[in-house]
C-alpha cells in the first residue's frame, strides 16, 4: 500500500507544474521563438513585417561580434561587466556584513528592525525618480554638489560637469545600482538565515565557535542555496542592467555607460530599427548568461547531495543488475 | 585570566556595536533622503525647484502643484485603481503559482523534474528587451491592448521567483512534515495549501514585496500596451507630466512621484514585519 | 490560505470584468474619433473645436502617450499596424520624428489629405501655408500631402535688452541684429560680439546647443545621402564653433533642457547670458515659463544664420480614410480647422493671438494669411511685436535637410562634440567615433 501511494505522488509533480508551463506557452513562447527566428533574418525598419532568412545564417552574429568601435556590442559588453563588478562586489559584501550583524545571536543590535526596513527603501522608488534626484544633485554648472564642493574650494572653483566625465558617470551608475539593491540582497540573505534552525547556532556557540567562525562555518554554508539564488539573479540582473544607465546619461557620455541591454534596446527601438541585430544580440547575451550561471551552479553545487544522488544511482543499477 | 578575557570580549562588543550603529545610521540617512526630498519638493513652486533642486524644508505650494494636474492627464484615483489591480493580482498569482511550481520541483521525484527546473532557469536568463517586440506584437495582434489581463496573467510564470522558492524550500522544508500530513490523510493539494505555504511565509513576504514593487513601478510595458486614459497606471501618468515638452512643472512632477510611492510605502510597511521580526519557523526542525 | 486563493480569484474575475466591460462601452461607438498625441496640446484643440462647433456629432477618444524612451512611437507604431476599432484616426508627430510617419517607414499608414476630401492645393494656397510644412508633410511615393503643421517654427535671436545696452550701448533690434551679423550667414561678427560681451563679464549664449539648431539647419545637406552618412562641412565646423565658445568662456556650458539652461533664461546662471536662439514657441512656452525675473527685458532680432526648430504635424491614418463618409467628413473638418483654416475662427488665428488659453500665449502659425492679420506683441518682449522678425525668419525653414535618423544621429554627434570640446578627445578621434557609432545605431554605410 505504501509503495502504491508513493508511486502516485509523482504525478503531482507534473500537475503542479501545469500553470507555469501554460502561462509560459501562452505569453512567452511566441515572443521567444520570434526573437530567435528574427536573429537569423534581415528584418529591419519600423513597419516591415516581411523578412527573409540570410544566406549566411550567422551574418548578424558575425557583424555584432566583429565590430569593436564606439557604440559596438563588444564595447557595451565590457561596460556591462565593469558596471556590474563595480556595483556587485560592494553590494554583496555590505549585504553579507549586515546579515552577519543582524543575525548575530550574541550581540543584539537595537533598532535593527527599523534599519532593515530602511535599507530596503531605495528599492521602492522608480528608477525614473532616482534618476531625476541624482540628475538634480549633480546638475551643472550650478547644482547642490557643485556648490558644496565650491564652498570648500573658494571662489575660483570651476564647476565640474560630472556627467560629462566617463569614469565619474560609470561610478555614479554603479553607486546607484549598489544603493538601490544592497537592501534587497540583504533581505534575501536574512530570509535565508531565518530559515536556519536556532539549534544549530546554539550548538556552534556551545562548541566555542567565535562570531567570525560561526558566520563563515555555519551561517554561510546553511544559506548556500539562497546565496546561489542571490548570485545567479544578481548576475542576470547585472548583465541586463538597463534603467539607470538609460535614465542617468542615456548610455553616455561617449558610450561609457552603454550596457548590452541598452544596446539591444537602441538597436530595436531607434535609429535603424534593426530588429535582427537586436535579436541576435539577445541570443548572444542569453548564451553568455547561461554559461556563467552554469559555472555558478557548478561552483556552489551541493557536494553531499551529489554524492548521495550518485550513490542512489549506483544502488539502483546494482539492484537492476541483481534482478 | 578568564575575567580579563571576559572584559576584552565585552570591550570588543562595545566597539563592534559603535561601528554597527554608525554604519547603520549613515545608511539610513541615505535611504530616507530621497523620500524626504521628494516630499519637500512636492510642496515647492516649480520655479524654486528648478533653481534649487534640493531643499530640506517644506514650502507652501502643495495645492498649486495639485492644481496643475487638472489640465493634464493625471487622475490619481484612476491611476491608483489601475496600478493596484495590476500589482495586487500579478503579485498574488506570481506568489501562489511560483510556490506551487517550486514545491513540484522540490517535493516530488519525477522523471522530467531536473529538466523542467533547468528549463525554468533558462527562461529566467532570456534578456527582456528583445522579447518585448514579439510580446507587443502578439498583444496588439490579438486585440488585447488596453486589457489589464495582459499585464497580470504573464506573471503566473515567474521563473526567478520559482527559483527563489525552490532554494528556500530546499533549505527549510522537511519531508517528514509532509509525510505526517499524508498519514493524517490530507490530499497533496491540501498539504501544499495548509502546511507548505505557511512554512514559506518569510520567503513569500520578501518576494511579495519585490514583485509588488516591480509591478507597481513598471513603466515601459504598460506605456506601450495601455493607451487609453482610463487604463493608465500611476507611472504612466507621471511620465506624461514629464513628457510635456514645452515646460516642466517640477513641483507637480515631484508631487506625482510622491503619490506614486506612497502606496508602496504602505504595502511595504505592512509586509515588513516578516522581514523584521524574523518569523521563527516553528514547524521546521533543522 | 483559502482566503488568499479566494481573494486571488476574486481579483482575477474583477479584472476580467473590468476589462470586459470597458471593451463593450467603446465597441458600439462609431461616433468617436481616435486621437493620438504626445502632449495635451492637440487634445486641447479638440476641446476648443467642440466648443466652437456644438453640432459636431463625434466625440474625441483621446490617447496621450509621452515621448519618454520612445514610448509614443512604440505605442503608435503597434496601434497603426494592428488596426481595428482602437486604431488612431488622427495622430500627431513632432519634427524630431515626423519624417518617419510622412516619408519614412510608417508613411504607408497615413491617409492623403485629399483622400479625406480636403482640397489641399486650393486651401494651402489660400491660407499661404509655409512651404516647408507642406514639403515635410508630403509623401514621396505618391506626392500627396499626408500631414501639415499648424505652427511656423522659423527661428530668431532672442536677446536681453539690458545686457545689450550695457555692452553695445543700444537695445534696438535692428542695430543689435547688425552687430551680431544677423542674416549674414556667418558666425564671424557673432564671435566678435561674444568677445565684447565676455569683456564685460557676460556670456553670449547659454550652451553650445543654442547655436546647434542654426548650424544643423544651415548645412548644405542632411545626414544621409543615398543610404550613406554624410557630414556637411557646416556641421563639421560646429566642432570648432563649440570649442571656441568653450575655450574663450563665452557661455555657461549648459545643456539644452537642463536646469542650468533654464536658470540662464531667468538670469540666475553663473554669468549673465545675452541671447537664446529659437522660434516663437520657445519664447512663450519655455522662456516665459522659466524666466519670470527677466520678463520684459527680452527682444527679438535676426539670427546670424537662419534656422527653424520643432513643430508638430497632424496626420490622419488610412483607417480614417476607410471610415464611412460622415466620419471621414468630420475628421477632414477637424484637420482642416487646425491646419488650413485661415479665418478668424480657425485654430491658427486663435493660436497666433493667444486666444487658446488664459495665459494668452502667442505663437507663429503656418498660414501666412493669418500671420498678416495677427498681432505678436507680448509683454515678455517689452511689448515688441515678435512677428515682425519671425515672419521673415520662417523663410529659412526647409525640410530638405531632414532625415528620419536625425534624432539618433544628432544625439551621437553632440555627444562626441562634447568629448572634443571638453578636451577628452582629438577632433579626428571624435569624428571617427561618431562615424562608427552611427554605423552601429542606424546600419548606414559610412561615406
Amino acid at each position: 500500500m505504501n509503495n502504491k501511494k508513493s508511486v502516485s505522488y509523482t504525478k503531482y509533480g507534473y500537475i503542479f507544474s501545469i500553470p507555469f508551463v501554460l502561462a509560459f506557452l501562452v505569453f512567452q513562447l511566441y515572443p521567444v521563438l520570434y526573437t530567435v527566428v528574427i536573429g537569423f533574418t534581415d528584418l529591419q525598419g519600423v513597419a516591415t513585417t516581411e523578412f527573409h532568412f540570410l544566406k549566411n545564417p550567422l551574418e548578424n552574429f558575425i557583424k555584432i561580434l566583429s565590430t569593436n568601435g564606439a557604440g559596438s556590442f563588444r564595447l557595451s559588453l565590457r561596460n556591462t561587466i565593469l558596471l556590474w563588478g563595480l556595483n556587485f562586489v560592494p553590494q554583496i559584501s555590505l549585504a553579507l556584513l549586515l546579515t552577519a550583524w543582524f543575525t548575530d545571536t550574541r550581540t543584539t543590535i537595537k533598532g535593527q528592525g527599523l534599519f532593515k526596513v530602511l535599507f530596503y527603501m531605495p528599492n521602492i522608488i522608480t528608477a525614473a525618480s532616482v534618476a531625476i534626484l541624482f540628475g538634480a544633485l549633480l546638475s551643472y554648472p550650478q547644482g547642490p554638489l557643485n556648490s558644496l564642493i565650491g564652498s570648500f574650494r573658494g571662489d575660483d572653483y570651476k564647476a565640474i560637469n560630472f556627467l560629462a566625465n566617463k569614469n565619474f558617470t560609470r561610478f555614479i551608475v554603479a553607486f546607484i545600482q549598489f544603493w538601490m539593491w544592497y537592501g534587497n540582497t540583504m533581505v534575501m540573505l536574512i530570509a535565508g538565515v531565518i530559515g536556519i534552525s536556532p539549534e544549530i547556532f546554539e550548538a556552534a556557540e556551545i562548541d566555542g565557535a567565535n562570531r567570525r567562525q560561526t558566520f563563515f562555518k555555519v551561517t554561510i554554508p546553511c544559506i548556500r542555496t539562497i546565496l546561489l539564488y542571490v548570485l545567479v539573479t544578481s548576475m542576470i540582473g547585472g548583465l541586463n542592467m538597463f534603467d539607470i544607465p538609460k535614465l542617468i546619461a542615456d548610455g553616455g557620455p561617449d558610450g561609457a555607460t552603454g550596457t548590452t541591454a541598452l544596446y539591444i534596446y537602441k538597436q530595436a527601438f531607434s535609429g535603424g530599427y534593426m530588429y535582427n541585430k537586436a535579436a541576435a544580440a539577445s541570443i548572444i547575451m542569453f548564451v553568455i548568461i547561461m554559461l556563467l550561471s552554469m559555472l555558478l551552479f557548478y561552483i556552489l553545487r551541493d557536494k553531499d547531495e551529489e554524492a548521495l544522488k550518485k550513490a542512489i544511482k549506483r544502488e539502483k543499477k546494482a539492484a537492476n543488475a541483481r534482478r | 585570566m578568564s575575567e580579563q578575557k571576559l572584559r576584552t570580549k565585552s570591550q570588543d562588543n562595545l566597539i563592534l556595536k559603535i561601528i554597527v550603529y554608525i554604519v547603520c545610521i549613515f545608511l539610513s540617512i541615505l535611504s530616507i533622503m530621497p523620500f524626504w526630498i521628494m516630499a519637500v519638493n512636492s510642496t515647492r513652486a516649480s520655479a524654486d525647484v528648478q533653481s534649487h533642486p534640493i531643499a530640506f524644508w517644506f514650502s507652501t505650494h502643495l495645492m498649486d502643484n495639485f492644481k496643475v494636474f487638472e489640465g493634464k492627464t493625471f487622475e490619481p484615483i484612476t491611476g491608483f485603481i489601475n496600478s493596484a489591480i495590476i500589482s495586487v493580482s500579478a503579485t498574488i498569482l506570481a506568489i501562489y503559482f511560483s510556490c506551487l511550481t517550486a514545491y513540484a520541483v522540490t517535493a516530488y521525484e519525477w522523471k522530467l523534474r531536473d529538466g523542467f527546473f533547468k528549463f525554468i532557469m533558462a527562461v529566467m536568463m532570456i534578456p527582456a528587451q528583445c522579447t518585448m517586440i514579439g510580446f507587443f506584437q502578439m498583444v496588439y495582434k490579438m486585440g488585447m491592448a488596453n486589457n489589464l489581463l495582459m499585464l497580470i496573467l504573464p506573471s503566473i510564470a515567474a521563473p526567478s521567483m520559482v527559483f527563489f522558492m525552490r532554494q528556500y524550500l530546499q533549505s527549510s522544508l522537511s519531508m517528514e512534515i509532509v509525510q505526517s500530513a499524508r498519514i493524517d490523510g490530507a490530499g497533496e493539494f491540501r498539504t501544499f495549501n495548509s502546511i507548505v505555504l505557511p512554512i514559506m511565509k518569510p520567503a513569500i513576504a520578501t518576494q511579495a514585496i519585490f514583485t509588488f514593487v516591480g509591478n507597481w513601478n513598471n513603466l515601459f510595458t504598460p506605456m506601450v500596451l495601455l493607451t487609453k486614459a482610463d487604463k493608465y497606471t500611476m507611472p504612466i501618468m507621471v511620465s506624461l507630466l514629464r513628457g510635456d515638452i514645452y515646460k516642466t512643472e517640477y513641483g507637480s512632477i515631484y508631487l506625482g512621484v510622491s503619490l506614486t510611492v506612497l502606496p508602496l510605502i504602505v504595502v511595504y510597511l505592512l509586509l515588513s514585519k516578516y522581514i523584521v521580526a524574523g518569523v521563527a519557523l516553528g514547524s521546521v526542525k533543522g | 490560505m483559502k482566503k488568499v486563493i479566494a481573494s486571488a480569484l476574486c481579483v482575477v474575475m474583477a479584472t476580467a470584468m473590468f476589462a470586459g466591460c470597458s471593451k463593450d462601452s467603446s465597441k458600439s461607438d462609431s461616433k468617436t474619433i481616435n486621437l493620438w498625441a504626445f502632449t495635451d496640446e492637440i487634445p486641447g484643440m479638440a476641446d476648443k473645436y467642440k466648443e466652437l462647433h456644438p453640432d459636431f456629432a463625434y466625440d474625441f477618444n483621446v490617447t496621450v502617450v509621452a515621448t519618454d524612451n520612445g514610448g509614443y512611437q512604440s505605442a503608435i507604431d503597434n496601434a497603426l499596424q494592428a488596426g481595428g476599432k482602437d486604431a488612431p484616426d488622427i495622430y500627431a508627430a513632432e519634427a524630431a520624428f515626423v519624417l518617419k510617419y510622412t516619408q519614412g517607414d510608417m508613411a504607408q499608414f497615413a491617409a492623403a489629405y485629399e483622400d479625406l476630401g480636403i482640397d489641399v492645393a486650393g486651401k494651402t494656397k489660400e491660407a499661404e501655408i509655409a512651404p516647408y510644412t507642406i514639403d515635410i508633410g508630403t509623401r514621396p511615393s505618391d506626392g500627396k500631402v499626408v500631414g501639415l503643421g499648424y505652427q511656423a517654427t522659423g527661428g530668431a535671436m532672442i536677446y536681453r535688452a539690458s545686457i545689450a545696452e550695457d555692452v553695445f550701448g543700444t537695445s534696438d533690434p535692428a542695430e543689435i541684429s547688425e552687430i551680431v551679423g544677423g542674416g549674414s550667414g556667418s558666425w564671424d561678427k557673432f564671435f566678435d560680439a561674444a568677445a565684447e560681451l565676455r569683456a564685460k563679464g557676460y556670456g553670449i549664449v547659454s550652451g553650445d546647443g543654442d547655436i546647434w539648431h542654426s548650424v544643423e539647419n544651415s548645412a548644405s545637406y542632411g545626414w544621409v545621402k543615398d543610404g550613406k552618412l554624410q557630414i556637411a562641412p557646416e556641421r563639421e565646423a560646429f566642432l570648432e564653433l563649440s570649442k571656441e565658445l568653450m575655450d574663450n568662456d563665452y557661455h555657461n556650458d549648459t545643456q539644452d533642457w537642463q536646469e542650468g539652461w533654464f536658470a540662464d533664461m531667468n538670469g540666475t546662471g553663473s554669468k549673465g547670458i545675452f541671447c537664446f536662439f529659437g522660434p516663437a514657441w520657445l519664447i512663450n512656452y519655455t522662456m516665459g515659463e522659466n524666466g519670470p525675473d527677466t520678463a520684459g527685458d527680452w527682444r527679438v532680432g535676426v539670427a546670424p544664420v537662419g534656422f527653424f526648430w520643432g513643430g508638430t504635424w497632424v496626420l490622419a491614418s488610412k483607417y480614417a480614410a476607410e471610415a464611412d463618409d460622415a466620419k471621414k467628413a468630420a475628421i477632414a473638418d477637424f484637420i482642416s480647422w487646425i491646419t488650413l483654416d485661415s479665418s478668424e475662427t480657425g485654430l491658427q488665428y486663435l493660436w497666433a493671438n493667444g486666444l487658446m488659453n488664459d495665459a494668452g500665449t502667442k505663437d507663429c502659425v503656418a498660414s501666412g494669411k493669418v500671420m498678416a492679420i495677427s498681432d505678436g506683441s507680448c509683454d515678455f518682449l517689452g511689448g515688441q511685436n515678435m512677428f515682425e522678425y519671425f515672419v521673415p525668419a520662417n523663410a529659412n525653414a526647409s525640410g530638405a535637410r531632414l532625415t528620419q535618423y536625425d534624432e539618433t544621429i544628432n544625439n551621437l554627434f553632440r555627444d562626441q562634440v562634447r568629448q572634443y570640446t571638453s578636451g577628452q578627445k582629438t577632433k579626428e578621434q571624435a569624428l571617427d567615433d561618431f562615424k562608427s557609432a552611427v554605423a552601429e545605431a542606424t546600419g548606414l554605410e559610412i561615406a
